[in-house]
Parts: C-alpha cells; structure tokens; sequence
C-alpha cells in the first residue's frame, strides 16, 4: 500500500531509473533547442534577449 | 536532524500552501496574459498588463522563494533527505529554475506594464513580448504542475549519494546504530 512510498528503494547494485534517465534527455533538448533559438535569432523575444528585445520593439514607430 | 511531529506537520503545510498557491498564482498570471494578448478592448489590455505586474511583483515572487525555504527544510529534518531520492532533486531544481526564470521576466513585465500605463495598445503594438509572456506563463505552469505530480507520486529512485547513504544505514551493527 502507501508504505511503498515511504520506503527506500533496495538493491544491491546501482542503477539510474528509466524515468530519471527520460527526462534528463526531454530537459537536454529542450535547452538545446531553447538556445539554439536565440543562437538564430529565432526566439519569440525577438533578437537579443529578454530586455533588448522588449526596448527593441518600444522603439518601433 | 529529524522534525518533531507537530513541526513537520507546520512545515508541511506551509510548503504545500506556498506551492499550491504558487501555482495557483501562475494560472492567473497566464489568463492575464492571454487576455492581453487576444482582448480586442484597449482597456482590457491596459488592465491585464496592470494587474500581472502586480500579479508578479506581490504574490508569485514572494510564493516562489517561500518554497525554496520550506521545501529543503521539509526534507532535511526527515529522513527522506535532500538530495537522497531523484524526485527531490528534480522537484528542487524545478523550483531554482522557475524562480530564476520568473526574475528574469520580471524587467519585460514592467516594461509591458509600463507601456500599457503610458499609451494605449492595439492589437498589433508588441506583439513578440506579448506572445514570450504568454509562452513563458505557459510554460512556468506546466513545470509547476509537473512539481505537483513528483509529490503525489514520488517514483522511485535513490541519486548515488542516496543509495550509499541507504548501504551505510544497512552495514552498521544495530547494537551501534542504538547508541549513535
């Protein structure tokens, strides 16, 4: 029941679980595609960042 | 160092109010933008950017660090541990990164609270910060609710420092473990 919850995982060897390893890949290309959005100017700020992009577009007429 | 009972009960409550209400708090903040970004009402819009400045500044800043303080003495006076299970450590860098990312938002937000103080917006002023505020809502949301899911549902798994922390526990005699 709910004590499977609050009891350690047991084991004699160690070993990364699946769902640890699915998301550490899920968050990795998530940053990759998140930086190479900005890298290309593609990101939905507008070019340079947060801030220069929020000046950019003020100065617009 | 583990918590009395009363005391983690305390803490307990704190940390899941903070965090719900966290929550609860960047759903609003989302509506907001999404107002702001598709209302065809001039006012509307000025009101929607108003409302999430304060919105951010006021309840989801403060809401976002209250966690970060709770949350690791929840698990350090436990014995459950900070850094011993994998959805700790996940639920921990989830809440780094939305508050570092909140902060950064922070200075576009007054600069849209500040344009829709000063003129009146159309549809098609500051589209692209417009859409980022409702991307990054979106997205804080989504981690947050992803945070919830890792407390209700704490899928197994100890980090190496938990696993020799547990094979420590286990090769000391019980007659020494009594005594320490």
């Amino acid at each position: 029941m709910s004590q499977t919850h609050t009891k350690p995982d047991r084991g004699s060897t160690y070993s990364t679980p699946r769902w640890v390893k699915v998301s550490a890949i899920i968050v990795i290309v998530l940053v990759l595609l998140f930086v190479i959005l900005h890298l290309t100017g593609n990101s939905l700020g507008g070019p340079g960042g947060h801030t220069p992009s929020i000046e950019y577009w003020l100065q617009q007429p | 160092m583990t918590m009395t009972r009363g005391l983690r009960k305390f803490v307990l409550t704190a940390h899941v109010t903070f965090a719900v209400g966290w929550l609860g708090a960047v759903a609003g903040f989302l509506a907001l933008a999404v107002a702001g970004l598709t209302s065809q009402d001039a006012q509307m819009v000025r009101a929607a950017y108003l409302a999430m400045e304060l919105t951010a500044r006021f309840v989801i800043v403060p809401l976002s660090f209250a966690p970060l303080l709770t949350g690791p003495v929840l698990s350090l006076g436990t014995p459950w541990g900070l850094f011993r299970h994998y959805w700790i450590l996940a639920k921990l860098l989830i809440t780094i990164l939305s508050t570092i990312i909140l902060l950064v938002h922070m200075q576009p937000i007054s600069y849209m609270a500040g344009a829709a103080a000063e003129t009146t917006l159309s549809s098609a002023d500051l589209r692209e910060p417009r859409i980022q505020l409702v991307v990054a809502a979106g997205a804080g949301l989504l981690a947050l609710l992803v945070a919830t899911a890792l407390s209700v549902y704490k899928p197994r798994g100890l980090t190496p420092y938990g696993w020799r922390k547990q094979h420590e526990q286990r090769t000391v005699p019980p007659a020494v473990d009594a005594a320490t």
